[in-house]
């Protein structure tokens, strides 16, 4: 992860210079130049402004321009490039803006080994959040490159944020760093290829979060047996892999990270669906494609990511994230269309489709999510089904909710940090496509409305009668098969994995589960 | 339809009585053992058959009617549980004039059958007697609730109709009739057509030998407001074009000329019951077949509004139609558009058979149709349009693509419902639109509370419903 250090202005010697510029008023359409950038332009003789003059730079959203080695006076060193990046109007500056622009400008400063932006001419957070795109963008998985040549790799390692308000920045820098590393981890666990990153791995790098103050529990098949949990067990049983459940616990509430606490009160729950490799099973797909199946453990990444994010940023708040990890593969001992197996809540399902695993992994770990920590609030999150991808494409993820205040926070988190929602509806008449003549419900209700059949299937794992009060678990359910993997680079998300959901949820709880 | 008697007292005429029962409220004492003996409670959609020495009597559940709609399901219950007699009584004394008219609505949508293809073997049903404590009270409700009715009706007869016996000249000439309502009917050819430069339209109809046509029907209404525009896909029969379809299921694609039916029936529900409201259909009519002169994927055509479009898959037809559509539209200078279309099957992935997706530019009309969905029981589901959506639209040779091609850099699961929305949006203009992919809902796979397996009519009793609260204040801008 690059090195990022909020720093008093100072003109760099070598290496990079970038100067983040708003759109304004002042000649060619450019505001005055200030700070370091200004005093870059004097230094040059006012090369540097001639040259933006010149390249037409006029600070518009979208803009860059660099300019190679200008000449100082004297001969004196100074960055061996300049880069300007156009912010748009200062008036419309917003944190999404200011991450894409901060993002905009890592290309074309990877070649550098370090770089300054100059940022004395932003707010705090503002200059923050320019960082963030920077290194949000800056990720690259290449664990598994043997053969590339070192002048192809970015050579980008420090980034100094040049700016007069070092505090303030450091302190909104914090929390923004906390939940990088959430989203790099997310995108790491994702990335990994289905034989390295199988359920037993995924929960061995699950415990290496204990060092973060998470508290780590690993299930493995004898409990989840005595737990009832047949449906989990079901889809498992044709993999030589074992399942795993993982539940990691965040005790922040108390401000001390739980210290001398025993179990969370009322949490929040996350529940992720993690299926390592999701051949379908039986029910096998087909060829094409089928490699994408290795990020069919996107929403237990989500959660894992999320999880190191509150630790990270030492959130005051009682969380919990459980994750369901399963490999689906056919065999001889594969689970089979027409198979009934019981869930850990009692009821029954007939597997009509092997390849409508996810739903049955969540039930069993909701079910169990409910009765041992009575959450707050449950969301889930699944890379599900196909159907919500022709339904939505790739720019919203599938919100399900039983509760309208729920369903609208997880919107506006959404918003604010660009991982969208889309509300999708749930309903009785979607319900009955469920029924099942030998069991309870089946697993799949056809393909009309085929994501909603599948977020029905959930809800009825999730109670609907506790307390006096006779109230469901709210509970919400995202289903992101489109959005957790991008087949484009994306504004501050490389081409890949997105950690689509972590975000968003470590926003969710900061605006109104903390304090 | 229903030939519908107010009366003030019941008939002896041999048929079934019903008595709709509230949900916990008590049946009248005669029947009170019987209905406790049958577990009857009165919840929506019970129905107790009881042979008495005066004639059945049919017990109907009506639930906790809150809205009309609940009535209106009661009475399509009752007429259900008749079954096929020639004549009805329901029961409404007690009632308010408004549910009253709307038992009456419920049981004529029921109540309808296609015939016109068969010869009759068994009776069906032909009249209804209402009992009612005022039928003076009740008429002007009934006759504004019959006009919807009759409206959803024709929808539906046009949908019914094979592909042989509804051709686009046949269809043309159901609207011309509508003229002795009142309603203007101008319907183009084939040389208007190119005249006002529809190349989309002239190009989908150009594979059959029965000519496309653009009818336009038109409200005048008593207020000088500019009219609400309805714009509907009528595609007499889909084979898709060089894009051919599978054989499997084909024979449904008959009915991919609802939406037009359903915007055509909303015009009558307007007229028979005098909205003060203008109104104007806009309804492309052609049917999508393969011939010498069929057009091919890959071909460019230049629409109406000047934009060219690249062919991708000539089995979207239908937004290509709408989009000349909504451009002749315009020329009406319409308060809003809305268009209705049996669209994509993706609307079907997302939403099922118990929604329509509603799609469109502007919040309030957008809250004002979901409203008038809900009122009338024709639920819609907002979906998006995003940015990607439009961007994926973009063409290597013409200013947009029809659609995505499968398999390609959109991957196996593409969004064609957005991406069909995203496309009909570059055609509207300024004009505050909304667009309905009824596909999942414009035939039922079996019966419902409201009417038979088969052609629902979607959309026209909600048009009609949307005029009626949005439309119709004189004041509105």
């Amino acid at each position: 992860m690059l090195d990022i250090a909020f720093v008093k202005p100072v003109l760099p010697r070598h290496g990079a210079l970038v100067l983040p510029l708003v759109e304004g008023s002042g000649p060619e359409g450019m505001n005055e130049l200030a700070g370091l950038a200004q005093a870059v332009d004097a230094a040059s003789g006012g090369a540097v402004a001639r040259a933006l003059a010149a390249a037409s730079f006029k600070g518009r959203k979208g803009q860059s321009c660099t300019i190679w080695a200008p000449a100082l006076e004297g001969g004196a060193s100074g960055p061996s490039r300049i880069v300007a990046i156009g912010l748009g109007k200062a008036a419309e500056l917003t944190p999404e803006g200011l991450e894409a622009a901060g993002a905009a400008a890592l290309p074309l400063v990877n070649g550098e080994r370090e770089a300054v932006i100059a940022a004395e001419t932003l707010a705090a957070p503002q200059a923050a959040a320019f960082a963030l795109g920077l290194l949000l963008k800056s990720y690259r998985f290449d664990r598994y490159r043997t053969t590339e040549k070192e002048e192809d790799k970015p050579k980008l390692e420090r980034v100094e944020v040049a700016t007069d308000a070092t505090t303030a920045a450091k302190t909104a820098w914090a929390p923004m760093r906390a939940v990088a590393e959430g989203v790099f981890l997310s995108r790491d666990l994702v990335s990994e290829p289905p034989n390295i990153l199988h359920p037993e791995e995924m929960a061995e790098r699950c415990q290496e979060l204990e060092k973060l103050g998470l508290t780590v529990e690993v299930l493995g098949p004898k409990e989840m047996k005595k737990l009832g949990m047949g449906a989990l067990l079901g889809v498992a049983q044709g993999s030589a892999r074992e399942p795993r459940i993982v539940v990691m616990q965040w005790l922040g509430a108390t401000g001390n990270g739980g210290k001398g606490k025993k179990a969370a009160t009322k949490p929040l729950a996350f529940i992720g669906k993690g299926v390592t490799f999701d051949t379908g099973g039986i029910s096998i797909k087909p060829a094409a494609g089928m490699e994408d199946m290795k990020w069919d453990m996107a929403g237990a990444g989500a959660v894992i990511g999320l999880m190191a994010a509150l630790a990270g940023r030492r959130a005051r708040v009682d969380a919990v994230g459980l994750v369901g990890l399963v490999e689906n593969m056919p065999s001889g001992d594969a689970q089979r269309p027409g198979d009934v197996v019981k869930t850990a809540s009692g009821q029954t399902v007939e597997v009509i489709n092997t390849d409508a695993e996810g739903r049955l992994v969540l039930a069993d770990v909701i079910h169990y999510c409910q009765q041992r920590f009575e959450p707050r609030f449950m969301i889930d999150l699944a890379t599900l089904t196909g159907a919500i991808i022709i339904s939505l494409g790739h720019e919203h993820a599938g919100l399900f909710s039983n509760d309208d205040a729920l369903a609208q926070q997880i919107t506006a988190a959404g918003k604010a940090v660009g991982e969208a929602c889309w509300r999708m509806p749930l309903g009785e008449a979607y319900d009955k496509q469920l029924k099942s003549d030998i069991a309870d419900m089946k697993n799949v209700g056809g393909r009309p409305g085929g994501s909603i059949t599948a977020a029905q299937f959930i809800q009825r794992f999730v109670n609907t009668k506790n307390g006096p009060m006779q109230a469901p678990t709210p509970w919400a359910h995202l289903d992101i098969a489109g959005v957790a993997w991008s087949s484009k680079d994306l504004p501050t998300v490389p081409k890949g994995a997105t950690a689509f959901g972590v975000r968003l949820l470590d926003r969710l709880v900061a605006d109104h589960y903390e304090g | 339809m229903l030939r519908v008697k107010l009366r003030p007292s019941a008939r002896d005429h041999g048929g079934p009585r019903a008595i709709p029962v509230a949900e916990g409220a008590a049946p009248p004492q005669a029947f009170r053992a019987a209905a406790e003996a049958a577990r009857f409670t009165g919840a929506a959609g019970q129905v107790l058959d009881l042979p008495t020495p005066g004639g059945r009597v049919l017990l109907v559940g009506a639930g906790r009617p809150r809205r009309m709609l609940n009535w209106e399901m009661a009475g399509g219950t009752a007429a259900a549980g008749a079954g096929r007699v020639k004549r009805l009584t329901i029961d409404a004394g007690g009632l308010a004039p408004e549910a009253a008219a709307a038992l009456a609505a419920g049981a004529c949508l029921r109540a309808w059958r296609f015939d016109a293809c068969r010869r009759r073997e068994e009776p069906a049903p032909e009249a209804l007697d209402l009992v009612v404590d005022s039928p003076a009270a009740v008429a002007p409700c009934w006759e504004r609730a019959a006009a919807a009715v009759r409206g959803c009706l024709f929808a539906r007869d046009l949908t019914a109709e094979p592909g042989n016996r509804l051709t686009t000249r046949d269809f043309a000439a159901r609207l011309e009739a509508l003229a002795e309502h009142g309603i203007a009917v101008d319907v183009l050819g084939r040389k208007r057509l190119a005249r006002a430069g529809l190349g989309a339209l002239l190009a989908v109809g150009g594979g059959s030998a029965n000519p496309p046509r653009l009818a336009v029907l038109r409200w005048r209404g008593s207020h000088a407001a500019p009219p609400i525009a309805f714009i509907g896909k009528g595609i007499c029969f889909d084979t898709g074009g060089i894009s051919i379809k599978p054989a499997q299921g084909m024979e449904a694609m008959r009915a991919d000329m609802a939406g037009a039916a359903a915007c055509a029936g909303a015009m009558l529900a307007l007229a028979l019951r005098h909205s003060p409201a203008p109104a104007v259909a806009v309804l492309a009519l052609a049917e999508n077949a393969i011939g010498a002169a069929a057009y091919r994927p890959g071909d460019v055509l230049r629409t109406g509004a000047g934009r060219t479009v690249e062919v991708v898959d000539t089995d979207a037809e239908g937004r290509l139609v709408l989009a000349d559509a909504l451009h002749y539209a315009q020329r009406f200078r319409p308060a809003a558009m809305l268009d209705l279309a049996t669209l994509t099957g993706a609307i079907v992935t997302a939403l099922g058979t118990h929604r329509a997706g509603l799609f469109g530019t502007d919040a309030a009309l957008l809250a004002q149709v979901a409203a008038a969905g809900e009122a009338v029981g024709e639920q819609l589901w907002p979906m998006p349009i995003g940015e990607r959506h439009r961007a994926e639209l973009k063409s290597d040779i013409a200013d947009l693509k029809q659609c995505v091609p499968t398999g390609g850099e959109g991957g196996r699961f593409l969004p064609d419902a957005c991406h069909a929305a995203a496309f009909l949006r570059e055609f509207v203009g300024a004009t505050p639109w909304v667009h309905l992919d009824i596909a999942g809902l414009g035939t039922r796979a079996a019966p419902w509370a409201l009417g038979p397996k088969g052609p629902s009519g979607f959309g026209a009793r909600l048009l009609d419903a949307l005029v009626a609260q949005s439309f119709e204040d004189p004041d509105r801008h």
